[in-house]
């Protein structure tokens, strides 16, 4: 597989086929929504629109050179498949977001999504070296490139990436890659009850001389959903040459408390939220609330107490948290409502929520819109003038 | 407005001392970093605070006022040159607002030097870790302004990657906050969008910034070679091997003997056809494992010898060649074209190799200085503007080499910016709907294109776009050669 000469080359066979579709649903002003391979269709605020615009059957690969470590995949690839692809030659995509495995690489890219190797390796916005995408009149957009390093032209990018389809729909994507880390190390340690003792053992394990990959902090439910003792613990994820590995762990273990754990543990984390604890994993009639708290990272152990006194009394409610970036995710069940999102919401004043999913009826009252400011607004009338882009799933 | 009046206007804002209306008083501002590119500012304002700059950027927006933000002005690519549009110089913004050890992070003003943000922070030991290697004189604005590399973004990332939040003025005089100085962004990336967009979105007043911890450790090793084709493929080798080296870096022979005939010398063998700077960080135990296994690379791919610091001393001496080549190559010849393509990494030996033979067919001598281990190409070429034999020479030799670059499947520009010098080459890249696309971009954060007018996007792109004959972008970019030679 070769790169093509210019990235100025015609749109790939994706862009055309979605481009078709684009610009007869902006002659017509008919809403479109877009989709992957349709496992989130209830995250976001909800959409109204005539017709489905799936990008799943767009999947191939277009150009992997393992040893540039980038990949430009159609939109349609699963996660599934890019790993597969990239463990052949001891490579990943070191992004983990929540959610099913047969997740597309675009619908990754378009909600943003992320997981606990964030902490170390960032989030899709650090890790898309280039996109392509048809925006809502129909023309074949690119921004950045195949190289890894790259300043030409303004960031469209960035712009797309996390912007859930209503600038463009993402036709083609070309990652960063990583060598996967050799001596890969799951570790867990004990967290003590209380507050200071919390924040203590997070500021330790944080400013050791280490890089740990992933650093996650769960509740006692989430813990026994991924197959753990049902203890609230710090989860810990090394990977690196055998003398790094060796140090990283002799330094967390004399922190105490420290236990080497199975690494599948990282994987159930993944699909927590769908999980109604005994049943079948996606089989939830209704969607779960989530929803992302997020602050300075010192607040953390702040926050942590906080969300565990505002959900203690919803039978199923979990949360874990990502202390090295200042997020805690909380997972409610469809029963706590209103009620249960809204003691969530008013426990946290002065952070920042993010709602990844939440029954249709809450998003009015708990988050109507990100894309109110003027700035957004005029973002969103130069790429989808008549607004058929997923309409609604920002808010107004 | 008049210049006189709009003069006064300003005067009243900052004072008459940094108002400056004389031809021979902005001289100094006729040129940045590259050299080649003159243009004169109508008129320079230093605002020396925040208000100072809000109401400067009023008064431009209330009359209607194109004007250039620079920083130290030592971008590489022309971009903070003003031609006969008011140059408003940021410099003066120079207070580091707050440090939050434990959040890791700063609030700094946008004219803040990127090497004294850096000392500030050192001992708390923490880093601000994009180093371009203007740090000792960049500004943290212009920094953003041009999305900075620098030799260790190979593993920490560039300036993107290190911003959390900006409080930017638009041209229209409304100050908005891009990203969230708290937590996490919901809706559009703005910040993304405004970091990199080369000072045509707006101009920064603070910028939040994350800092990183110093490495427990450090290991800087020289491996040099006789066959630049040797130290390409290792340079691959490495990068494929998946070390992350905290900076890889190559210099070809003409560089080394610059370097090393000059008051920067570094101690690099001057015999070698090419050397490689590497440093590894991490743990104390897991960098001489890195380093060993680096070593073991270098030397079954050909190294002649790899040698290792032995102390900060003769680290900061080995980087001091590095990040002071291109100044060295002004021993060389008065004028400097500096190029910044970027290649895929397995692509450097071959290119590499094309890159000499281009420069050899046009009698040019190029000095190969880059990031290898992001595939970052610096191919410059000393050269004397004022013979126009080797000017055009020197002129078709980089058409020749970005070509090549972008045949490889590269891009035109790593981490200088596109300004004014690499305009003529975008549409080698992007298409037309695209660069159509970048303009509109552009006009959600300046309508009227009054912030920096005339860089990074043609102009011609931003009418709406249609089919076009071919070859018109070459016609409309005469300008570049000639600019270029002046």
């Amino acid at each position: 597989m070769t790169a093509s000469a210019t990235l100025a080359s015609e749109p790939s066979v994706a862009a055309q086929a979605v481009r078709d579709v684009i610009r007869n649903s902006f002659e017509q002003a008919a809403p479109l929504r877009i989709s992957g391979g349709s496992n989130w269709l209830d995250a976001g605020r909800p959409v109204t629109a005539e017709n489905n615009l799936s990008l799943a059957e767009h999947s191939g690969v277009i150009d992997y050179v393992p040893g540039d470590l980038t990949i430009t995949v159609s939109a349609g690839a699963t996660l599934r498949e890019i790993e597969r692809l990239t463990a052949e030659h001891g490579q990943w995509f070191p992004l983990d977001p929540h959610g099913s495995e047969d997740g597309t690489i675009g619908a990754t890219i378009a909600s943003g999504s992320f997981g606990p190797l964030a902490h170390s390796f960032g989030r899709a916005r650090d890790l898309v070296l280039g996109v392509e995408f048809v925006t809502g009149d129909g023309k074949v957009v690119r921004g950045g490139g195949r190289v890894v390093k790259n300043v030409a032209g303004f960031d469209l990018v960035r712009l797309v990436t996390g912007s859930w389809g209503t600038i463009g729909a993402i036709t083609e994507v070309t990652l960063r890659l990583y060598s996967r880390p050799p001596l890969p190390v799951s570790l867990a340690l004990t967290v003590p009850d209380g507050q200071p003792a919390l924040a203590h053992r997070i500021k330790s394990l944080l400013s050791l001389p280490s890089s740990p990959l992933a650093v996650e902090l769960v509740d006692t439910e989430v813990a026994g959903l991924t197959g753990l003792p049902c203890n609230k613990t710090l989860l810990v994820a090394l990977g690196g040459n055998r003398a790094a590995v060796a140090a990283q762990m002799d330094s967390i273990a004399a922190l105490g408390g420290m236990t080497e754990i199975f690494p599948e543990v990282w994987r159930r984390l993944r699909v927590v939220d769908d999980i109604p604890a005994g049943s079948h994993p996606y089989d939830h009639p209704t969607p779960n609330i989530v929803l992302r708290v997020s602050a300075l990272p010192a607040r953390i152990s702040d926050l942590w107490t906080t969300l565990e006194k505002a959900i203690e009394q919803i039978p199923g409610a979990r949360m874990h948290a990502t202390p090295g970036l200042g997020i805690a995710r909380c997972i409610l069940p469809p029963s706590a409502g209103f009620e249960g999102a809204h003691a969530v919401t008013e426990a946290c004043l002065n952070t920042t929520i993010v709602c990844e999913r939440m029954p249709r009826e809450l998003w009015p009252l708990i988050s109507p819109t990100v894309v109110g400011d003027k700035v957004s607004q005029r973002i969103k009338r130069a790429f989808d003038p008549r607004n058929i882009l997923n309409p609604g799933i920002l808010g107004r | 407005m008049s210049d006189t009046a709009l003069a006064e206007k300003l005067v009243e804002i900052v004072g008459a001392r940094f108002v400056l209306e004389r031809e021979s008083d902005l001289l100094v501002y006729n040129s940045d970093g590259l050299p080649g590119y003159r243009r004169k500012p109508r008129l320079a304002v230093f605002p020396g605070s925040r208000e100072e700059t809000v109401a400067v950027v009023r008064a431009l927006a209330a009359s209607g006022t194109s004007f250039v933000p620079r920083g130290a002005g030592t971008g590489l690519s022309g971009g903070a040159l003003a031609d006969d549009v008011v140059l408003l110089g940021l410099h003066r913004l120079k207070r580091v607002l707050s440090i939050d050890h434990e959040n890791l992070r700063a609030v700094v003003e946008p004219g803040v030097v990127n090497l004294s943000l850096n000392r500030t922070v050192a001992p708390l030991g923490l880093l601000y870790a994009p180093d371009p290697s203007s740090e000792a004189a960049c500004t943290i604005g212009g920094n953003i302004a041009e999305n900075a590399g620098g030799p260790h973004c190979l593993k920490y990332g560039v300036t993107l990657n290190h911003v959390i939040a900006i409080t930017a003025i638009l041209p229209d005089g409304e100050i908005v906050v891009l990203g969230n100085p708290e937590g996490e962004i919901d809706g559009y990336d703005l910040r993304g969008a405004f970091v990199g967009s080369e000072g045509c979105f707006g101009v920064a007043l603070d910028v939040t910034v994350r800092l990183t911890r110093k490495p427990a450790a450090l290991r800087t090793m020289l491996a040099d070679f006789v066959s630049v084709d040797d130290a390409a493929r290792v340079t691959s080798a490495i990068i494929a091997s998946g070390i992350v080296p905290a900076a890889l870096e190559f210099m070809d022979s003409p560089t080394i003997k610059v370097v090393e005939s000059s008051v920067y010398a570094a101690g690099y063998p001057a015999d070698a056809a090419a050397v490689l700077l590497i440093e590894v960080d991490g743990t104390e135990a897991g960098v001489n494992a890195d380093r060993d296994a680096i070593r073991e690379i270098c030397i079954s791919g050909g190294a002649r010898t790899v040698k290792v610091a032995q102390n900060d001393a003769e680290r900061t001496r080995l980087w001091q060649g590095r990040k002071k080549a291109f100044g060295a190559m002004g021993r060389m010849a008065p004028h400097l074209v500096v190029q910044d393509a970027v290649i895929p990494r397995t692509k450097l030996a071959e290119v590499l190799a094309r890159i000499s033979r281009i420069a050899a067919e046009h009698r040019v001598t190029v000095c190969n200085v880059f990031h290898a281990g992001d595939g970052n190409l610096h191919p410059n070429i000393p050269y004397n503007a004022d013979d126009p034999d080797e000017a055009a020479r020197v002129h078709l030799s980089m058409g020749e080499i970005m070509r090549a670059c972008v045949d490889a499947g590269g891009s035109i520009t790593g981490e200088h910016g596109v300004g004014l010098d690499k305009i003529g080459y975008i549409e080698l890249i992007f298409s037309p709907e695209s660069l159509n696309a970048m303009c509109k971009l552009r006009e959600v954060f300046d309508p009227d294109h009054r912030s920096n007018p005339g860089k990074v996007v043609p102009i011609h792109s931003c009418q709406e776009w249609r089919a076009t004959p071919a070859g018109r972008s070459s016609e409309e970019h005469g300008e570049l050669a000639g600019a270029a030679s002046t």
